[in-house]
């Protein structure tokens, strides 16, 4: 079974960084094995990366669908668990309704997009985990899982490419 | 002097005048980090005696002036009849009204994506939440029996009847509820980032703070991914919220017919009287930021100012506008009750206050906001923006307790004097200013990670002889 290391290069900027992913490519390394942590948000398209898939939207359409429930509940439904009929006005006028219905549609569409960033980064995480604290300074951090015998031919290639460090990555306390 | 040493001066001074702007004019990010831990970092001695001054003025003005209001019940308020609704709800308007520049700013600005709005988004939702919470507390001094605010939670009493949904004060409970929820989560987003900034620059109770609330982030790819499209929801979605939350305000009012207010246009009069007074807060709190906050001077720049003050001319318009529209359409008309209650806005006891409202919303912006000089002085846009929000404050005291003093009986008319309620007026001001002093020495006021991204984003083209600053889509 061949050994593998987790190595952690530094590159200042977002062009570098997009070649030595390209070379890690050429190195025999596939995407599942990198990742880039940055401290702006580098696109994928920039880096050459796959797309990140986000269940935001969808957590976000769901929650538009359950505050939509909630407010027909609302606005339709109580005044028909009880009905006061008052002066001969409707005991379910649309108007009003469409008021209440929107406010809690618009509320469960944000709170669930909100959840949403929680539930798709695993947030809240503190365990310790790979980092350090130059990628907050504007750093682009690009992880790798090479095989423990070729460390060095990768740390070369990654600082001709201009990495500020090629260091073993360890987890650490955030 | 030559042809040559002309050109080479020219090119010099346009040189300087590109690095006026932000964008233009990129520092390495370690050390924008460490500008804006240094801003947080430096209290002085000026802050903590203003920050105790204004402690005191809460404990006395709010909680104190709000123990005896409790205690004594709401007789020793101005509030009577005619006039039910006094400062109370002046002050809720007002403050909701202010709430509306943060969301304005940020996510209006974002979504257009007008590159100036990227140093003082922070500053402008910090607003919004906090001025929501004075909003809140206005509605809750007004209750009297405030420990039973619990009757406005959707749910049903021992009788199995629920709160009435199809009335305008529900309306306002669950809006100003899902606006406070809504900019809270939305200032919360984007701030994930910089509090991790601030956790790896911090030690003692502080790292803990940050380490708490940066939640573990590091910045992966996918991490950006989430943020990125939960903040283009979050732009996009809580725009109508914005506007409904004010044009719901508006329909407190509007839905009664009453003289002077039963109006069609009070939705958008509401929301662009909203934004008038907020843009001008936010340029206030701009100035002061960079007057008393170290290195501020580098993030909030006379572009910015610049920017701002169009902003206020062209909502001042717009206010105007619908001020004209409504007052018009109520004076044609020629209703008994209508005409004697314009008449009583303008010639009655408070008519000063009537005719300053115009002055200082309409007269002073038009008249010096067009000039770029003013606009980008601080010392004049502040107290441009001073004079705005006390129109606009004039402007919801006319509409509220001067309006109610006529109606169609003539025997109840009666003017309102306010009481305690103008302490507690004091008191929401103190605070709203204190908890955003607290708060700029706990939270990044700069998204420095959004900066960088506009200065990435950057660059000088030239075309012929000029260079001109280009943006590439980048986001």
């Amino acid at each position: 079974m061949n050994e593998t290391k987790t190595l952690l290069a530094l590159f200042q900027d977002v062009d570098p960084a997009a070649e030595a992913i390209d070379k890690l490519r050429e190195m025999g390394l596939d995407d599942g094995q990198m990742n880039v942590i940055s401290g702006i948000p580098v696109t994928e398209r920039m880096l050459g990366r796959p797309t990140q898939w986000s269940n935001v939207p969808r957590l976000a359409l769901g929650g538009a669908v359950g505050g939509f429930l909630l407010g027909l509940f609302l606005a339709v439904g109580t005044p028909s668990l009880y009905p006061i009929h008052v002066g001969g006005q409707p005991i379910i006028p649309i108007p009003p309704s469409v008021v209440v219905v929107f406010e809690m549609t618009m509320l469960g569409m944000l709170v669930s997009t909100f959840i949403g960033v929680f539930l798709d980064s695993r947030f809240p995480s503190y365990s310790p985990k790979e980092y350090v604290p130059e990628i907050s300074d504007g750093r682009i951090a690009v992880f790798f899982e090479c095989p423990a015998d070729k460390e060095e031919k990768f740390t070369k290639a990654m600082k001709s490419l201009g990495a500020e460090s090629v260091k073993p990555a360890e987890a650490q306390k955030l | 002097m030559t042809t040559a040493a002309k050109s080479e001066s020219h090119i010099h001074e346009e040189h300087e005048d590109l690095r006026e702007h932000l964008m233009l004019d990129p520092k390495p990010r370690g050390e924008m980090n460490a500008m804006v831990m240094e801003a947080m970092h430096t209290t002085s001695w000026k802050f903590k005696l203003t920050a105790a001054f204004l402690g005191l003025v809460v404990a006395v003005c709010l909680f104190g002036a709000w123990g005896y209001l409790i205690l004594e019940g709401m007789g020793v308020a101005g509030v009577n009849r005619p006039s039910y609704w006094g400062i109370f709800l002046v002050n809720t308007v007002f403050w909701i009204g202010i709430s509306h520049a943060g969301t304005f700013v940020s996510a209006l600005l974002r979504v257009f994506k007008a590159e100036f709005r990227r140093p003082f988004t922070r500053a402008a939702e910090l607003m919004t939440t906090f001025g929501l919470v004075q909003a809140g507390l206005s509605i809750f001094f007004h209750m009297g029996r405030v420990w039973l605010s619990y009757w406005l939670f959707p749910y049903p009493n021992e009788r199995g009847l629920w709160p009435n949904f199809h009335s305008p004060l529900s309306w306002d409970f669950l809006a100003i509820n899902t606006y406070l929820l809504a900019s809270t989560m939305y200032l919360f987003l984007p701030l994930i980032p910089d509090l991790a900034m601030a956790r790896d620059r911090s030690t003692g109770w502080r790292k803990t703070l940050y380490r708490i609330l940066s939640l573990g982030f590091r910045g992966t790819e996918g991490e950006w991914a989430h943020l990125r499209t939960a903040m283009n929801i979050f732009a996009f979605a809580i725009l109508p919220v914005m506007f409904s939350v004010h044009t719901i305000v508006s329909w407190d009012f509007a839905a009664a017919t009453r003289p002077g207010w039963s109006s069609t246009i009070f939705g958008p009069y509401f929301v662009v009287g909203a934004l008038h007074s907020g843009i001008a807060a936010v340029a206030m709190v701009l100035v002061v930021v960079r007057a008393t906050m170290k290195n501020m001077k580098y993030f909030i720049r006379k572009e910015h100012f610049d920017a701002l003050g169009k902003l206020m001319l062209i909502v001042s318009m717009g206010w105007a506008y619908f001020f004209f529209n409504d007052y018009m359409v109520q004076w044609y008309g020629g209703d008994k009750w209508t005409d004697a209650l314009l008449h009583f806005h303008e010639a009655g006891p408070l008519g000063w206050m009537w005719m300053l409202m115009l002055v200082f919303n309409v007269a002073v912006p038009w008249l010096t906001l067009w000039s770029r000089k003013i606009r980008t002085t601080p010392g004049l846009l502040f107290a441009i923006g001073l004079l705005i929000n006390v129109g606009m404050w004039f402007e919801r005291y006319v509409i509220i307790p001067i309006s109610l003093t006529i109606n169609r009986m003539p025997f109840s008319w009666r003017e309102y004097k306010p009481g305690v309620e103008i302490f507690l007026g004091i008191g929401t001001l103190a605070f709203f200013i204190l908890l955003y002093m607290i708060a700029s020495k706990v939270i990044p006021l700069v998204p420095v990670w959004e900066v960088q991204e506009g200065q990435m984003a950057h660059s000088l083209r030239k075309f012929g002889k000029a260079r001109v600053p280009t943006v590439s889509e980048i986001e």
